[in-house]
C-alpha cells in the first residue's frame, strides 16, 4: 500500500521539476541566447508487489526525473544595428574566459568594451583569445566577419573563437548563459563552417511561449492526477482502518 | 477447514488485498503520465482454486465456491502513445510497431523512449548513457553537424515485452526486417497512459475496496451476534 503512495508522490515531484524548468524558461523568454531546458523521465521498477498479487507481478515505484540538457533550436535573430552585437547562426558558442579563469562558452553575443579596450560579454566574461581594440579605434569602426575575424579600419585586429563540443546536452551550466565543458561533453573544438556570426544582430531566446504554456498546463494536470492517486491511496488506508469499528 | 463464516471473511480480505495491489500499479501509471515511451500494464485477476460445496445433511453437491482473488498476471500494453514534434535533432520516435535497441551493461534492452543525446565519444546514447544500436547492431555514430539520419537507427520487433524500468524493456527480439515501424526524427512518443481510463479505473478500484470492507464489517457483526446474542435471554 505504502509503495503506491510513494509511487504517486514521485509523480508529483517529477511534474514539479518539470514546472520549475518551464518557469525558468518563461522567465527567460527575452534573455539573449537562452536555450530552453529539457527534463528526462524514466520509470522505476520495484520488486514484487505485496500480498494480493502473484509473485511474478512487478509493481512500479513511480518515476525518476533528471535534467536532459537544453533545446538546440536556433533562436530568432533580431537586428539591433549595434556594431558590438553578434548573433551565432548554427550550432556552437563564443569562447570566453570566466572571472575564475575557467574557459566558458556562450551564445550571448551582446558585447561591450571595457576600460582597457578589451571585448567582453554582458556578464563580464572576456573573449578568449582576448580581442583588444587598438588605441583610437571605436566600436563603430569595427567589422566582424561571419568566420569571427575582426577588422578595424580595414586592418585585422583579432578573431573570435567559435567553438562547439561533441555532446552539448552534457555541458555544465556556469550561469549567465555561460557553459563549461567537462569529460561527458568532450573538450571544446573549433565549430564547423556552417556556424557563422552575424554582426549587428542578437539571437533571441528559443523559448516558444505557446509551447511552454501548453507544457505547463500538461505538467499541472499531470501533477493533479498524481495528487489524486495520493488522495485515493490515503482513502484506502482510511477504509482499511475502518475495518475494526 | 475454516468454518463457512470465516471463509467469507478471508475471501473479502483477498479482494481488498488485490485492489491494493491494483492501486499500486495505477499510482505507478499516473506517476508516469509524462514519461516518453512509457507503456502501462494491464492486469488480470484470477480466482484461487474453487472448492466444491456440498450439503452436510444429504451430501448433495451445491456448487463451486471461489476462495478469493488475486492479481495473477500483468501484460504490458504496447499500443503506441501519441507522437509529438520537438524539433530536436537527436529526438526520435518509432512510428508504428517496433522498439529501439540499446546496449546496456546487462545486455541488449529495448525502448520506445527516443530522447537521445550525444556521448563524448560521438555516439548516440540514451539518458542513462547506453549506446543506441543501428540496424546492424553497431552503435550509431553522430554525423557532421550533430545530426543522425533516422534510417541509421535500428527498429526491432519485440514479443513478450516486459517492463524493466528506466523506460527499458526485455523481450524476445525478432529479425530487424520484421519490424514494420519507421523511425521519425525530431519527434518523441509520449506516455501511453490514458488519463481518463486510469482515473476511472482508480475510482472503480477504490469503491471495490470499500465494498470489500463493508462485506468484512457485515460478516464481523454477524459473527458478533452469533457470539454474544445466541442463547441470551
Amino acid at each position: 500500500m505504502l509503495e503506491g503512495l510513494k509511487a504517486a508522490a514521485t509523480g508529483m515531484t517529477a511534474q514539479q521539476t518539470r514546472m520549475d524548468a518551464l518557469s525558468n524558461d518563461i522567465a527567460n523568454v527575452n534573455t539573449t541566447g537562452y536555450k530552453h531546458e529539457r527534463v528526462a523521465f524514466g520509470d522505476l521498477v520495484a520488486s514484487a508487489t505485496g500480498p494480493g498479487s502473484a509473485q511474478t507481478v512487478a509493481a512500479g515505484a513511480g518515476v525518476a526525473v533528471g535534467p536532459a540538457g537544453r533545446g538546440t533550436g536556433q533562436g530568432a535573430l533580431h537586428t539591433t544595428d549595434q556594431p558590438l552585437d553578434v548573433a551565432i547562426q548554427g550550432d556552437g558558442y563564443l569562447q570566453v574566459k570566466l572571472a575564475d579563469g575557467r574557459t566558458g562558452m556562450t551564445r550571448d553575443g551582446s558585447l561591450h568594451v571595457d576600460a582597457r579596450g578589451r571585448l567582453m560579454t554582458s556578464s563580464g566574461a572576456l573573449l578568449q583569445p582576448p580581442v583588444t581594440l587598438p588605441r583610437g579605434v571605436s566600436a563603430k569602426d569595427l567589422t566582424i566577419h561571419p568566420d569571427g575575424t575582426l577588422n578595424a579600419q580595414g586592418k585585422p585586429i583579432g578573431r573570435m573563437a567559435l567553438v562547439n563540443v561533441v555532446a552539448p546536452s552534457k555541458l555544465d551550466d556556469a550561469g549567465n548563459g555561460v557553459y563549461t565543458a567537462n569529460a561527458a561533453s568532450g573538450p571544446p573544438r573549433v565549430a564547423g563552417t556552417n556556424t557563422t556570426l552575424v554582426q549587428g544582430a542578437l539571437e533571441s531566446s528559443n523559448v516558444d511561449i505557446a509551447d511552454a504554456m501548453v507544457d505547463l498546463m500538461d505538467a499541472q494536470r499531470s501533477f493533479q492526477m498524481a495528487s489524486q492517486a495520493v488522495r485515493t491511496q490515503d482513502q484506502m488506508l482510511s477504509i482499511a482502518n475502518g475495518l475494526k469499528t | 477447514m475454516t468454518s463457512p463464516m470465516e471463509r467469507g471473511l478471508y475471501i473479502a480480505a483477498s479482494g481488498m488485498l488485490a485492489e491494493q495491489a491494483r492501486q499500486d500499479l495505477i499510482a505507478h501509471d499516473l506517476a508516469n503520465a509524462s514519461t516518453p515511451g512509457y507503456k502501462p500494464d494491464r492486469v488480470a485477476s484470477t480466482s484461487f482454486g474453487d472448492l466444491l460445496l456440498s450439503d452436510t445433511a444429504s451430501g448433495r453437491p451445491i456448487g463451486a465456491l471461489g476462495l478469493g482473488t488475486q492479481i495473477d498476471r500483468q501484460v504490458t500494453d504496447t499500443s503506441p502513445g501519441p507522437l509529438h514534434d520537438t524539433g530536436e535533432p537527436l529526438d526520435f520516435a518509432v512510428q508504428g510497431d517496433g522498439f529501439f535497441a540499446v546496449r546496456t551493461s546487462a545486455g541488449v534492452r529495448y525502448t520506445r523512449d527516443g530522447q537521445f543525446s550525444a556521448s563524448a565519444g560521438g555516439t548516440l546514447v540514451t539518458a542513462a548513457g547506453d549506446d543506441v544500436l543501428g540496424p546492424g547492431g553497431a552503435p550509431v555514430r553522430i554525423g557532421a553537424g550533430g545530426t543522425v539520419a533516422p534510417s541509421a537507427i535500428g527498429v526491432v520487433a519485440l514479443t513478450n515485452a516486459r517492463r524493466q524500468g528506466d523506460t527499458l524493456f526485455t523481450g524476445t527480439p525478432g529479425a530487424t526486417a520484421t519490424a514494420t515501424g519507421t523511425v521519425r526524427g525530431g519527434a518523441l512518443e509520449g506516455s501511453a497512459v490514458d488519463p481518463v481510463h486510469t482515473m476511472v479505473e482508480m475510482l472503480g478500484s477504490l469503491r471495490t475496496f470499500e465494498a470489500g470492507q463493508r462485506v468484512i464489517t457485515t460478516i464481523d457483526s454477524t459473527l458478533g451476534k452469533a457470539a454474544n446474542q445466541v442463547g441470551a435471554v
